[in-house]
């Protein structure tokens, strides 16, 4: 793999900008925690919601008329990855730039609606404005539209490991010398028809905090908003390698699989992992696979301060990644427990040591994927 | 976005073989079946049994029989595995009994909906307080990427899987980009294809839409209507060339190229020129080395509605002229996710079997399009080489190019 990572943008419920969440994680902040109830029981469900404010900079565009707020989350990242990296697409560029987009849960606000609208009243009711927007690939269409990007557009879909499994895309996709720069976003929305579902699968906590490597797995909160890189060929944050390996046939497999991925991608002892620790069996995995491979590794995960986002949050930790890299620094580590035998960051700390960051992912639904990240020189 | 001839740094792009393949479709269950619907024009299309569809304009669609879908593997846990796993798991043991040494280093396969009905039955059943004690089956077998997991899992495959949803284009998608992981070299086996089960909200989008017909589905025809939802699986075995000769393998075809193209025009609605879809098959003919006039036959996406066949016959009749096309969809239905693959192993036994596969329920010819349709009846045809449409919501356009293998 020779990419590089030219540009980055992320909205989330620390607001939008590159920087501005940087800065808010490294001072140890953690989203505001909401409640939003569910419409068939009255169930109530905390989650971490992008604020109103985040999109306020986002220029209006025909496309984005009546579109959902994941589609709004994937043009606001999208454009300061492109913003980010001074990548002007003109019509020449645009046709030289691909587009892969990463996905999970996708449209499920207008989806709830649109199949509500079903059940309720029969499909004579059903709304043709609502139903194109349920499709995975709307958001991806309509961020290629307002970028002008007229070749390769793929959307892929998955668990919490899609991101990664982007990432590993857009390598394949860049191994055509047709394509300059490859812009990968990933992006979610938060509703409370997911929030019952999780809370049934048994992964979703009722309140906040996000309790990351707890010996008893307490769950997840679930948040939204979107990551966006922009790939080119050189540049002094490379992806040097993107492990998509085997999915885990059972959670208690997950281990296995995590070791077989770190044991690839682990150089160096001053190496650091971003985890994808989230409050669920996931944390114990990564703590098991972590702790014997390498337990002197500092350990980082940024889903207590973020909340899990599914399809974005794999973009998320390759950002923090980056963004640790070139601040040689990472954030505290909230709310782990006082006896972990990982090393943490438990207040902001430096690694200046440090040349490269394991991002890990474990998803939620058998996929498992990984990625080293590198300062160049 | 045009293709280089040189990937990779190499010298020249690999060679990439279709060694074997496996589907599952209304027009029946494997390669023998479905080759005989073709060449017998056999309208596959029936009344849906799925759900109700009283008060749906449309009212039928292709539908893979209950009886025929669910394999009879993994005990307990295959019975809470979603059809379309079980559909994916029985066009995949097709294709693996044909070459029992094929191990993919990676995976790619498209769809639409993935689960699709089993996040209805959840949302049903929370809806009207029913019983959700099933809940967490069917969560966690509603997500795209269960299917392809479980088919792997079921013949004790590891490999990545990258499943895309591009919409009606994801499986000549993931054809396509299985092919160019393969042709760059980075990869010696590659699995491909897609799939995708009915399901009401879909079914009941088209027809909010009016996208689907009460009527016959008539690709290409002047007096057209409209689209049939289909379902189904196909899988293809991808491999280097020089791989698969050098350990025996059969080889049923070579892919040469494939073309991707976005259309920025609307969410729903390709660009009237016709520009995206012409896009798409040049740059397949491009990365093929092609001319236009090489080409023996087009399997076009062909869903039949109104404004889609008017911008892609368009597109044909300017790059293709009289080359033959057909539509297969008005056999079997649009299987979304699925269409691409399934349409590319309706070009595979074209090409192995010497023949045009049919458009049926053709009338009469478009007036604004001048097509050679290879209209109600299939026929014996030269056919060295096709190419496979599939265009679909949010602008996605793909093309693929396959060529015959003699040995």
């Amino acid at each position: 793999m020779s990419l590089s990572i030219a540009g980055m943008g992320w909205i989330t419920p620390l607001g939008a900008g590159a920087d501005l969440v940087w800065d808010r994680l490294r001072r140890g902040d953690e989203a505001h925690a909401e409640k939003i109830a569910g419409q068939c029981d009255g169930q109530s469900y905390t989650v971490f919601r992008v604020p109103e404010s985040a999109l306020a900079s986002l220029a209006p565009h025909p496309r984005l008329r009546r579109v959902s707020l994941i589609s709004r989350f994937a043009a606001a990242a999208g454009l300061e990855a492109l913003a980010n990296a001074r990548v002007k697409l003109d019509l020449k560029i645009a046709e030289r730039t691909a587009l892969i987009f990463a996905i999970s849960n996708g449209g499920v606000i207008y989806t709830r609606r649109f199949y509500r609208d079903i059940v309720e009243s029969g499909p004579q009711a059903a709304s043709p404005l609502l139903f194109p927007e349920t499709v995975f690939n709307a958001p991806a269409s309509h961020l290629a539209a307002i970028l002008g990007i007229t070749g390769a557009t793929y959307t892929l879909v998955g668990d919490g490991a899609v991101g990664l499994l982007a990432m590993r895309m857009a390598d394949e996709v860049m191994t055509n010398d047709a394509i300059d720069y490859c812009l990968v976003v990933g992006a979610e929305e938060v509703d409370w028809l997911l929030c019952d579902a999780y809370r049934r699968w048994r992964l979703l906590r009722s309140e906040a905090p996000v309790e990351p490597f707890s010996e008893i797995a307490k769950g997840m909160i679930l948040s939204e908003g979107a990551g966006a890189i922009l790939l080119a060929r050189g540049g002094p944050l490379k992806i040097e390698s993107t492990h998509a390996c085997r999915y885990y046939r059972k959670r208690a497999d997950a281990e296995t699989v995590l070791k077989q991925i770190l044991s690839e991608l682990i150089e160096a002892e001053n190496d650091f992992v971003i985890a994808s620790a989230n409050g669920t069996f996931v944390d114990q995995a990564e703590y098991r696979a972590l702790s014997r491979l390498v337990p002197e590794a500092l350990v980082y995960t940024v889903k207590p301060a973020l909340g899990e986002s599914v399809g974005a949050g794999g973009l998320w930790q390759i950002i923090v990644a980056s963004q640790a890299l070139r601040h040689e620094e990472l954030p505290p580590l909230l709310h782990a427990p006082a006896k972990i035998r990982l090393q943490i960051p438990a207040l902001r700390m430096s690694v200046r040591r440090a040349r490269a960051a394991i991002v890990l992912s474990c998803g939620l639904n058998q996929q498992i994927a990984g990625l080293r990240l590198a300062l160049d020189g | 976005m045009t293709r280089s001839t040189a990937l990779n740094g190499k010298s020249g792009p690999a060679r990439v073989a279709v060694i074997a393949a496996g589907i599952i479709s209304p027009l029946g269950c494997g390669l023998a079946e479905t080759l005989a619907s073709l060449q017998a024009a056999r309208d596959c299309i029936t009344p849906v049994t799925r759900f109700s569809v009283d008060r749906c304009r449309c009212k039928t669609a292709g539908q893979v029989p209950d009886e025929r879908v669910v394999v009879e593997r993994n005990g307990r846990r295959g019975q809470r595995l979603h059809r379309a796993s079980h559909m994916m798991i029985a066009a995949l043991q097709e294709a693996l009994t044909q070459d029992r040494q094929f191990k993919p280093d990676l995976t790619v396969v498209g769809t639409t909906s993935g689960g699709m009905s089993y996040g209805e039955d959840y949302y049903r059943a929370l809806h009207r307080h029913d019983d959700l004690r099933r809940s967490p089956t069917w969560i966690a077998n509603y997500p795209p990427q269960k299917a392809v997991i479980d088919a792997q899992e079921a013949f004790g495959i590891s490999a990545p899987c990258e499943v895309i949803a591009n919409a009606c284009a994801s499986g000549t998608n993931a054809i396509g980009h299985a092919f160019d992981c393969v042709r760059s070299g980075r990869y010696q086996r590659v699995l491909t294809g897609g799939y995708d089960a009915l399901s009401e909200l879909v079914f009941v989008g088209f027809d909010s839409l009016q996208a689907s017909t009460p009527e016959k589905c008539r690709p290409f025809d002047r007096h057209r209507t409209g689209m049939v939802l289909g379902e189904g699986a196909a899988i293809l075995a991808l491999e280097n060339f020089e791989a698969a000769r050098a350990r025996g393998a059969a080889i049923l075809a070579e892919i040469i190229g494939y073309g991707i193209s976005t259309d920025n025009f609307h969410l729903t609605q390709p660009n009237p020129s016709g520009s995206g879809a012409r896009q798409a098959m040049e740059r397949a003919l491009e990365s093929a080395r092609l001319a236009a006039d090489a080409v023996d036959y087009i399997n076009a996406h062909g869903t039949a509605t109104p404004f889609n066949d008017a911008t892609e016959g368009k597109a044909i009749g300017q790059l293709f002229g009289r080359v033959p096309v057909s539509s297969t969809k008005s056999m079997m239905g649009h299987s979304l996710g699925a269409a691409g693959a399934v349409e590319a192993i309706v070009c595979l036994l074209a090409l192995q079997h010497q023949f045009l596969p049919p458009n049926i329920n053709f009338r009469a010819p478009d007036e604004d399009a001048d097509l050679n349709i290879v209209a109600n009846e299939s026929r014996p045809a030269s056919v060295r080489t096709v190419l496979s449409n599939s265009f679909g919501f949010g602008g996605t356009n793909a093309s693929i190019v396959m060529q015959q293998f003699k040995t």
